[in-house]
């Protein structure tokens, strides 16, 4: 596995469901098993590249594959393997789910009908929680958690879950400061001690970068390909985020700064 | 209560009537739940005016006999269908606001044609395009119950086998898909069974009494209630008391059984807001309580403590 392609692109070009150019002239390939960041400003096209992979969204030209696999020929396949947690805000509040309830879904999901949760799936969704330090609120409506906190039973959903990628979209946005610790820490350990591929959709590289294998940088098409100290270059920063975005060092590290928000929606 | 039952032997409209009753429970309990947790409870409304518009095609088809087999029940059925398509169509990304929009423009759409084709139609038939909006509980032909009890059965089974994908696909339809669900396809079952239970459910007891027992029994409970069962349990609770009280008021006092059942059905969605007013005052007086619990008063004294030694 260790010299598969985890997600390459050839001269995708991919719309936005509202009509416009979300990416084009893509072509990269990250090998697996890899902790990758897409990172680039608001509708820069990672969360449609994310979107495309799945065969939610159809190439306009060219082609996206995971595992070796292409997004349109072989979209079960892919969906079997991969957890995805999408984006918070397109998670529907006005159903009452416990946490338990959504965190087993991550399993519940790819088992055939009744999907009767075993034995097995409880305890792998309470340990889920135990690592984003959730498991307290197993028996909570979910609807009524903060926004981190929810954020941390989503990305347990992907961990509770199987498959040998997890693709996580902006999971890191508007969260607090503990939630995202957390949710970063638990996802690094759950990387190195099992052998999976991350795939995290961000606008803040930060939090992550000491993590992170490969970094794709983004701007409706590819800016950028490499480790994160490769593309922590003043140059390429600036060219993604505008003049105003800077690297600063601190204790060997560079950080990027700049004045973006993360979230964005094309619907 | 050997009187009562006495009464129910001897009625036969009394036992279609307790027969509907239990169905349009089910309905509530499955169909009605899901749309509220989806908000879209305006379908409700929608899809009872589009039957509206296709029990008129059928009636003018018949009436200018272009084709005299389509009857008015099947224009009625095909058109709540349809408005089921659209408004899936409008939500296959999962989005509340955008089948909201859908289910107000196919519902524009049923409801001029009904007006449009009226004018066509011999005026002594009009008055029965109306009736595919009022029917009463007391009124059941066996027809009605036989039509009702399908639909409320294909529904229950839905609504069974397949619970956790509908639940899923009102929760996330995005991240269900991208993880293999077919979520569209579940999505449409969901609206198209819900669909023809509503045009049915409104055919057999009236459009205020469908809208009341699915909406707001639903909507109630959901204030409340913390996991999807509970929800449906109570809807279907709801549903039944109202309906049976409904009955019953009308038994003793000239009133409409369906409108007793839809005005207590409203209330308990009052009462529900109600009593969610005044549980979350009492959660926010224990909150702030346990502020003042030992550890929070520490962190107050500390913090006085400190205030001397601040550099100012």
């Amino acid at each position: 596995m260790a010299t598969e392609s985890l997600l390459s692109a050839h001269d995708l070009a991919v719309r936005y469901p509202n009509g416009e150019i979300a990416l084009h002239h893509v072509t990269f390939e990250v090998s697996s098993p890899s902790f990758m960041a897409i990172i680039g400003p608001n509708g820069s096209g990672k969360s449609t590249l994310l979107k495309t992979v799945l065969g939610l969204l159809k190439p306009l030209r060219g082609s996206v594959g995971l595992l070796g696999l292409d997004s349109v020929k072989n979209q079960s396949r892919i969906r079997k393997l991969v957890r995805y947690v999408p984006q918070r805000d397109r998670i529907e509040l006005n159903v009452p789910m416990k946490v338990k309830d959504i965190v087993l879904m991550g399993r519940l999901v790819k088992k055939p009908p009744p999907r009767v949760a075993s034995h097995e799936d409880k305890k792998a969704a309470r340990s889920a929680l135990q690592q984003v330090a959730m498991d307290e609120f197993w028996e909570r409506p979910f609807p009524e958690l903060s926004g981190g906190q929810r954020q941390r039973v989503l990305v347990a959903r992907a961990l509770a879950g199987e498959g040998p990628v997890l693709m996580l979209d902006e999971p890191l946005a508007g969260t607090d400061v503990d939630s995202q610790d957390l949710i970063v820490d638990a996802l690094g350990v759950y990387h190195r001690e099992n052998d999976v591929s991350i795939i995290m959709v961000t606008h803040d590289l930060n939090p992550i970068h000491t993590m992170v294998r490969d970094v794709l940088m983004l701007k409706n098409t590819v800016v950028g390909v490499g480790t994160p100290c490769d593309v922590m270059d003043p140059e390429l920063v600036m060219s993604l985020y505008g003049p105003t975005a800077k690297i600063v060092e601190h204790s060997g590290h560079r950080y990027c700064v700049t004045q973006d928000s993360g979230v964005d929606r094309h619907d | 209560m050997i009187d009562i039952i006495l009464l129910i032997i001897e009625s036969p409209f009394l036992q279609r009537a307790l027969i509907g009753v239990f169905m349009i429970a089910i309905v509530a309990s499955t169909s009605g739940s899901f749309l509220v947790f989806r908000g879209l409870s305006f379908m409700t409304s929608g899809v009872a005016h589009a039957a509206l518009g296709g029990a008129a095609l059928g009636l003018f088809l018949q009436a200018s006999n272009i084709a005299p087999w389509f009857d008015p029940m099947l224009g009625a059925l095909v058109f709540s269908v349809f408005v089921a398509l659209v408004t899936g169509h409008a939500g296959e990304t999962g989005i509340g606001e955008k089948m909201e929009v859908a289910v107000g423009v196919s519902f524009a759409l049923s409801m001029s044609l009904a007006v449009f084709l009226m004018y066509y139609i011999p005026p002594v038939e009009v008055p029965g395009i109306w009736g595919y909006l009022v029917g009463d509980l007391l009124l059941l032909n066996n027809l009605d119950i036989i039509m009702l009890a399908g639909t409320a059965v294909l529904l229950l089974i839905a609504a069974i086998l397949f619970n956790k994908e509908f639940v899923y696909v009102s929760v996330d339809m995005e991240g269900s898909t991208a993880q293999g669900l077919n979520a569209r396809a579940y999505h449409y079952l969901m609206l198209i069974t819900s669909a023809l239970a509503i045009a049915l459910a409104t055919k057999a007891v009236g459009a205020i009494l469908v809208y009341a027992i699915l909406v707001a029994p639903a909507a109630a409970s959901n204030e409340l209630l913390g996991s999807v069962r509970s929800v449906m349990i109570a809807v279907f609770v709801i549903a039944v008391v109202s309906q049976v009280a409904g009955i019953a008021v009308s038994l003793s006092v000239r009133a409409s059984p369906s409108a007793i059942a839809g005005i207590l059905a409203a209330m308990s969605y009052v009462v529900a807001l109600q009593i969610r007013k005044m549980r979350d005052r009492v959660h926010i007086d224990e909150e702030l309580e346990q502020l003042l619990q030992p550890s929070g008063i520490e962190m107050l004294d500390a913090a006085e403590g400190r205030g001397h030694t601040h550099n100012d």
